[in-house]
């Protein structure tokens, strides 16, 4: 296998992830909701389908317990900004805290454990194919039923009755009221799903990625999927681009390293941050005017 | 939007009946009131929490009481933080002024911290203590400005959200910092872990005789004092507040918005990056992993904890470095992992965020 090749299947396995994470906050966003928490929830997702998976030996179990772990996070985000009308800023960063905390304290005896997590499975005819092959299908499942959820959430949100819903909560809030929706009701459920989505996206870090628990093992990727939206400008397609792309930024120092280059691991560690700041500094405007408005109106005024 | 809140929640309407002071009493009652429920329950969950693991709370708050409160060593461990962490947090209040969310503290600290210790790299101890300390401040000041103030300059001119902006370069100052100490500088003369060279003596800052707090913590309270004074009493200050109460009647007043956001941004920064370059002179002497151990985020929770206002953040902040530190006497005496006690930072937020709202604030919406 050349470098190239090594480089985006560790993005594809990689980036998955991050995109879980991203389509969720994709979600949540839409409905004029964003969520810092999202590193929390993915953090929740990472302990709680680890430990699930260790002590149930099913791995499925473990991915279930991650979405619940995450949505139930998200939850006290949805209650927070959504009933209480906390500012969304702050009231994130306390559910990463509280995440934190909550995986230390029942995590310190995962740590070091073995788990049967998913490993990749070679698809027969469809992983010969020369780079995209390897690439695209010598993954684990998590990554294979990617494929399928991010274009059926696009679906979802442009092209159904709900994601109609879910759309109007973020562009102009009244007209669900008008109509007799609550709004309410629509952004609980588009921040709870939020959450499920990045608690199996932590999950797969811990269960198929890296199959290990260790204390904030998500380190700042759930802040990396939070920008992606942005500058994926609030699209499940384009969210799949970004998260490749971070993902084959993250694979880089390992590919590199294990071909024996002498390179500080730090200097590259910085790529997929400057990347976001870099691709968001050149999408910004267009971004900008495909800000839900309600979504908006939180950027723009973040008075206590 | 709707503006109904919980029943209970309006009664605080003044139409007629009892005079303003005796509203505005009944108010701080209640606000008061609100504020012992919300660190109350918190309090509670922790406690369930801990139970499940086997913890008893009552025994674990009192070790904690007795190895932090009660302990000259812990507190001024407490101190010690606090300072770097009350600036960290005025780099939050300064920008919410003007409307700007700045969750950049971890990074604009470190940055002032790698800052200060590039001076003394290349200083290499030809200057004088005095001297180099005064050098140092100045390169912690400026790093950290510069810091928020590239977030404030995209936000400015590319329209990228400041909040996604001071988060993302957290991770890059991190991971320049651990660049650094990973191989250029890297002390020769050190054991295996990677650290840069120890400051010279000289240079550390002056400390309280008898102790190790040393005078961050008084800079640090000068600080608010100055932000104090300059958010109430200056022209900027006002103007910081129209621009960030109303942004378009700022501009039709013909206030120059982006220049004001980028001010609040850049006093803010560099504060953090004072705070840095404090903690690295006053305590650490080194830089190394984990340096900072998120006394930045905390700080980002101490200014919201009170709303932004710049004299409390001292309380607040103070309160928040003497809980990271119990945290280690968790560790100590409980046998439960330190970070446990991010538990109770983010369920405190959460109470205080949630439930403590000034009633006649409510208005403004999600936002």
């Amino acid at each position: 296998m050349n470098i190239f090749v090594d480089i985006l299947s560790g993005g594809v396995s990689g980036g998955t992830s991050i995109m879980y994470a991203a389509l969720g906050e994709t979600v949540s966003e839409r409905s004029g909701v964003i969520n810092l928490g999202t590193e929390g929830c993915m953090l929740m997702g990472a302990f709680s389908g680890f430990a699930v998976t260790s002590l149930t030996g099913s791995p499925w179990l473990g991915i279930l317990a991650a979405a619940a772990a995450g949505g139930a996070l998200a939850l006290i985000h949805a209650i927070l900004v959504v009933t209480r009308k906390s500012n969304q800023f702050a009231s994130g960063l306390s559910l990463l805290f509280l995440a934190l905390g909550l995986t230390a304290l029942y995590g310190s005896g995962f740590v070091g454990q073995q788990i049967n997590g998913f490993d990749p499975i070679a698809i027969p005819g469809l992983s010969a194919i020369p780079i995209l092959g390897p690439v695209l299908f010598d993954q684990n499942i998590l990554t294979y039923l990617s494929y399928v959820i991010a274009p059926a959430l696009w679906f979802v949100i442009f092209r159904t009755r709900i994601g109609l819903m879910l759309r109007t909560a973020g562009e102009s809030a009244e007209v669900l009221t008008v109509n007799g929706y609550s709004i309410a009701k629509v952004r609980y459920i588009a921040v709870v799903t939020g959450g499920i989505f990045a608690g199996v996206g932590g999950a797969y870090l811990s269960v198929a990625y890296s199959q290990s628990w260790f204390e904030n093992m998500i380190v700042g990727r759930g802040f990396i999927a939070v920008a992606l939206v942005v500058f994926a400008a609030w699209d499940p397609l384009k969210v799949i681009g970004g998260a490749y792309l971070f993902g084959s930024a993250l694979a880089l120092s390992p590919v590199l390293q294990a071909r024996g280059y002498e390179i500080n691991q730090f200097a590259l560690d910085m790529l997929p941050f400057l990347l976001t700041l870099v691709l968001l500094v050149f999408l910004g405007r267009r971004a900008v005017d495909s800000t839900p408005a309600e979504l908006r109106k939180v950027f723009d005024n973040a008075r206590a | 939007m709707s503006t109904v809140a919980p029943p209970g929640e309006l009664v605080t309407v003044v139409e007629d009946g009892p005079s303003p002071a005796s509203v505005r009493m009944e108010q701080f009652a209640r606000v008061l009131g609100r504020w012992v429920g919300a660190i109350a329950l918190a309090l509670v969950f922790f406690s369930i929490l801990i139970m499940t693991r086997g913890s008893n709370p009552i025994t674990v708050f009192s070790d904690a009481w007795v190895n932090t409160i009660q302990s000259p060593f812990a507190m001024q461990q407490a101190l010690v933080k606090a300072g770097p962490m009350i600036l960290a947090a005025l780099a939050v209040v300064v920008p919410a002024r003007a409307g700007l969310v700045n969750v950049g503290g971890e990074g604009q600290l470190l940055i002032g911290a790698v800052a200060a210790a590039g001076v003394a790299q290349v200083s290499d101890g030809r200057l004088a203590g005095p001297v180099l300390i005064v050098l140092m401040a100045l390169a912690g000041l400026i790093a950290g400005a510069l810091w928020s103030g590239l977030a404030a300059f995209l936000r400015v001119t590319a329209q990228v959200n400041e909040a996604v902006g001071t988060l993302l370069l957290n991770f890059i100052a991190l991971d320049l910092l651990l660049f650094l100490i990973f191989q250029p500088w890297k002390d020769p003369n050190g054991t295996g872990q990677p650290a840069s060279p120890p400051l010279q003596a000289d240079a550390h800052l002056p400390m309280f005789p008898g102790s190790t707090v040393n005078i961050g913590i008084i800079i640090a309270v000068v600080a608010a004092i100055l932000t104090w004074a300059l958010l109430r009493f200056t022209r900027w200050g006002f103007k910081l507040a129209v621009a960030g109460g109303n942004p378009e009647a700022a501009r039709r007043a013909g206030m120059p918005v982006s220049s004001l956001l980028m001010s609040s941004m850049l006093l803010g920064g560099a504060f953090a990056g004072l705070g840095g370059m404090l903690y690295y002179a006053g305590t650490e002497f080194q830089l190394r992993p984990g340096i900072m151990a998120s006394i930045g985020y905390t700080a980002f929770l101490a200014s919201w904890l009170v709303r932004h206002r710049p004299l409390a953040v001292v309380v607040s902040a103070t309160v928040l470095s003497i809980l990271i530190v119990s945290g280690d006497s968790l560790q100590i005496d409980s046998d439960l992992p330190a970070a446990t006690i991010n538990i109770l930072t983010g369920l405190l937020l959460i109470a205080v965020l949630g439930w403590t709202q000034m009633p006649w604030r409510k208005s403004k919406g999600s936002a």
